[in-house]
């Protein structure tokens, strides 16, 4: 096939308009790591933009060095790698049955799902209920409420409804129960499902912000981005008397330094994943 | 007989066992008491903050870690927390949201308890306050249930670089004219000698804000750049809505078109007005007198100058009275949340009054040895450096709540050290001056509540759009008078009624 010019120019137009729009993304980012590396009279006076002004690691040490931090790096981590592999799980167990005709109640519990997406329960119930469980003030809170979503297992179920039935026969004919087609045929051969919900959990729980705000009061048991609020957290107006430390950093270069940690982790990971999530919004949207 | 000898006995002992431990419940039981705190660890049962308040007052205080967030996330975690029916034993209220609380009866009622339990604090606050808090008892019984705070003297001014007047030789402005010729030096003659016309005369921050030094001079009632209430025409008004506004108004925009404003003066936020102050460019500014200090040395740190800050005489324009507005009646501090247990209720009272107590004041202000200040060899304390990963968070400033010269006088003095004194004595001194440049006005403590169901007056939507555009010169200053109309038609009818009423009830 012979790409005409006019294909070829619209080809570099888009990739023109593209770059620009990648550059208008990173700006933002840019300016962020800046003001990290900047000093604390520089960040005053408003004079970071692109490049780092009076260039400091002092911002990075106080993070370095703060274990507050890392603990709450730590648990961020261990929640998040937790509950995707709980998540894939019990959305592997409750999407496959549900994505079988044959399977009576399918229909119903997945009316039952849907309603659960469009009836969202209000605040204070949700949180007498989840604090009900026991989850108030309990790292557990971090996962148990993220690990099953209508909207991924959906995807999931869809993807599964396209899978050759014939594959599944062939395991059924060889002696395999549900159990084991589910766990040696069907789920071997989904893996890019598999990477996309574990990339939608995974991102859920890295980014979660207003759950551990409602349920977490023990600081102890922040998770990265409470912590990082923390940090940001400047006082506004409300300037009390106060000395003021002879640092460095402030809360505008330490909060900069702090969102600049704890993206590294999702931008080190999302190379690895994208070809995967590039499919994964596919999925599930042509019915087979 | 010996039966009964032995019962009788038993019945004493039982009697006197009942004592013993009613004596042990006048060990105050422990308090959870919520307020602000900017990123401070939480005051913990057992921590160094608990047992600092518990030989202070005799009562331990726990506070956990709760965001602040501008109010907002504060206001959410306790509303959370009153739904599932655990409010602390006493809080900061936000957003007027006691209101409602005291209307479902959640609220303790501290009208008699006050004078007999927490006298110190009772007597602290002023009878004009009370009278204030007694007014805005929404339940219309005129009942006390919270406690405001005070603040004595006028907190901000229009603050100007007395050094770059020096530098050109020019006298401190007294009259309109003189301040606009300033103005205009501090354009063209560069007084920070850096030889390029970087200088920014004076501006402000969006939504006509922080200028109010400007607006005062038409006797414009304002605070922080929300326009208040005051008598004008022998009537309680709204004072954007006045015609001392619209004069106002006109000549800031001559100001701005002249370029003796920060062009970006209605773009600005805090972070960037703040920027081009700290970065020694700002000629005239308005904040707080008593934190001038925190400027000066941003400017040293930035410039190398020891810039020097001092607030200006208010400034009368012609057939106007100035002067820098002072709101007597603060924020509400605390509500008790409404119970019957009696030693419960005799913590918290306990509590108020040491808090309202002045003996106590320097100790609540300092904290504790070693976390948040030191003592030297002759007894004086000072307040050591900000450090949020190891200061537990404070819960009291009686200096700022229960606010006076002396009080916030003395609180400059706990933070100056050889290092810094050259700052904050400009302070100390710009504070001297705060009582006798302040204007007093007849809405002082006119509660929130007249602006329910007007969400956008309260917000000063309307004014903002009017007054940001009018200076800008987008507007004409005709327009005002549409503005006026189109504010009273829109709910500015039904809230100034409501705000006369209240002002018929306290003048009683």
């Amino acid at each position: 096939m012979k790409e005409s010019r006019s294909d070829a120019a619209f080809s570099a137009v888009m990739t023109g308009i593209m770059i620009v729009f990648a550059l208008i993304a990173l700006i933002p980012l840019l300016n962020i790591l800046s003001l990290s590396l900047s000093s604390k009279v520089a960040v005053e006076m408003n004079s970071v933009n692109l490049l780092p002004v009076g260039t400091t690691l002092d911002s990075w040490k106080f993070i370095a060095g703060n274990g507050d931090i890392w603990r709450s790096f730590a648990i961020t981590l261990f929640s998040t790698a937790a509950g995707v592999v709980l998540a894939v799980i019990l959305n592997a167990l409750m999407a496959y049955p549900l994505s079988k005709t044959y399977f009576a109640p399918g229909k119903i519990i997945m009316m039952l799902v849907v309603g659960t997406m469009i009836f969202k329960a209000p605040i204070v119930p949700y949180f007498l209920t989840v604090r009900g469980y026991g989850l108030y003030n309990n790292v557990l809170v971090l996962i148990v409420p993220h690990i099953l979503s209508a909207y991924n297992m959906a995807i999931m179920r869809t993807f599964f409804k396209q899978f050759p039935a014939e594959v599944e026969e062939a395991a059924c004919i060889d002696g395999c129960g549900m159990f084991g087609t589910l766990m040696k045929i069907v789920l071997p051969s989904s893996k890019a499902v598999l990477a996309t919900e574990s990339l939608f959990y995974g991102l859920t729980i890295w980014n979660q912000f207003q759950h551990p705000m409602m349920f977490i009061s023990k600081v102890e048991l922040y998770p990265l981005q409470l912590k990082i609020r923390q940090l940001i957290n400047a006082g506004g107006d409300l300037s009390s008397m106060v000395v003021r430390a002879n640092v460095n950093y402030n809360e505008t270069t330490l909060g900069a330094a702090a969102v600049v940690f704890a993206i590294i982790p999702i931008i080190a990971i999302y190379p690895w994943v994208q070809k995967y999530f590039a499919k994964g919004a596919m999925l599930g949207s042509v019915k087979g | 007989m010996t039966k009964k000898l032995v019962s009788m006995m038993l019945a004493v002992m039982l009697l006197a066992g009942l004592t013993v431990s009613f004596a042990a419940a006048e060990d105050y039981p422990d308090l959870e008491i919520w307020s602000n705190n900017n990123g401070y660890l939480a005051v913990e049962k057992g921590g160094a903050l608990y047992n600092f308040y518990k030989e202070l007052t005799g009562v331990g205080i726990t506070q956990p870690y709760i965001e602040w967030n501008g109010g907002t996330t504060y206001q959410e975690q306790l509303n959370l927390r009153i739904a599932a029916n655990e409010m602390p034993d006493m809080f900061i209220p936000v957003n007027g949201m006691e209101t409602d609380l005291i209307r479902a009866g959640a609220i303790l009622d501290l009208t008699d308890l006050l004078p007999e339990k927490a006298p110190h604090l009772y007597a602290a606050i002023p009878e004009a306050v009370w009278d204030v808090v007694k007014a805005n008892d929404p339940t219309g019984q005129g009942r006390i249930y919270y406690i405001p705070g005070v603040l004595t003297f006028a907190r901000s001014g229009g603050i100007i670089r007395q050094d770059w007047l020096d530098a050109l030789n020019m006298e401190m402005p007294k009259t309109q004219e003189e301040f606009v010729e300033v103005l205009r030096a501090f354009r063209d003659k560069d007084p920070n000698g850096n030889g390029q016309a970087d200088e920014i005369p004076t501006g402000g921050r969006a939504e006509a804000r922080w200028m109010d030094y400007l607006f005062s001079m038409y006797g414009v009632a304002s605070w922080e750049g929300y326009p208040q209430w005051d008598l004008y025409n022998g009537e309680l008004t709204y004072s954007a809505v006045t015609p001392n506004m619209k004069e106002a108004l006109a000549w800031i925009a001559s100001l701005y078109a002249e370029g003796l404003l920060d062009p970006e003066t209605l773009l600005n936020d805090k972070a960037a007005w703040d920027g081009k102050i700290n970065s020694g460019r700002v000629g005239v500014y308005h904040h707080w007198a008593q934190a001038s200090y925190e400027y000066a040395e941003s400017i040293k740190d930035a410039t190398g100058t020891e810039a020097k800050l001092v607030v200006i005489p208010p400034i009368s324009a012609e057939g106007y009275e100035g002067g820098y507005t002072q709101l007597q009646v603060g924020s509400v501090q605390f509500v008790v949340t409404n119970t019957r247990d009696e030693s419960k209720i005799n913590a918290v009272m306990r509590v108020l009054d040491c808090y309202g107590n002045d003996e106590m004041r320097e100790q609540f202000v300092l904290g504790v040895p070693g976390m948040h200040c030191t003592y030297d060899e002759n007894g004086k304390g000072s307040r050591l450096p900000v450090d949020m990963q190891h200061q537990e968070n404070m819960i009291f400033h009686p200096d700022e709540t229960l606010a006076s010269i002396e009080s916030t006088t003395d609180s400059l003095n706990m933070i100056r050290s050889e290092d810094t004194a050259w700052a904050v004595d400009q302070s100390i001194e710009n504070l001297s001056h705060m009582v006798e440049y302040g204007r007093p006005i007849a809405g002082d403590g006119v509660p929130n509540s007249i602006y329910s169901d007007y969400p956008d007056i309260q917000n000063r939507i309307l004014y903002a759009q009017y007054a940001s555009k009018i200076i800008t010169g987008e507007y004409p200053i005709d327009k005002f008078d549409e503005f006026v109309e189109k504010w009273y038609a829109s709910g500015g009818n039904a809230v100034t009624e409501r705000a006369r009423e209240w002002y018929r009830k306290v003048s009683e």
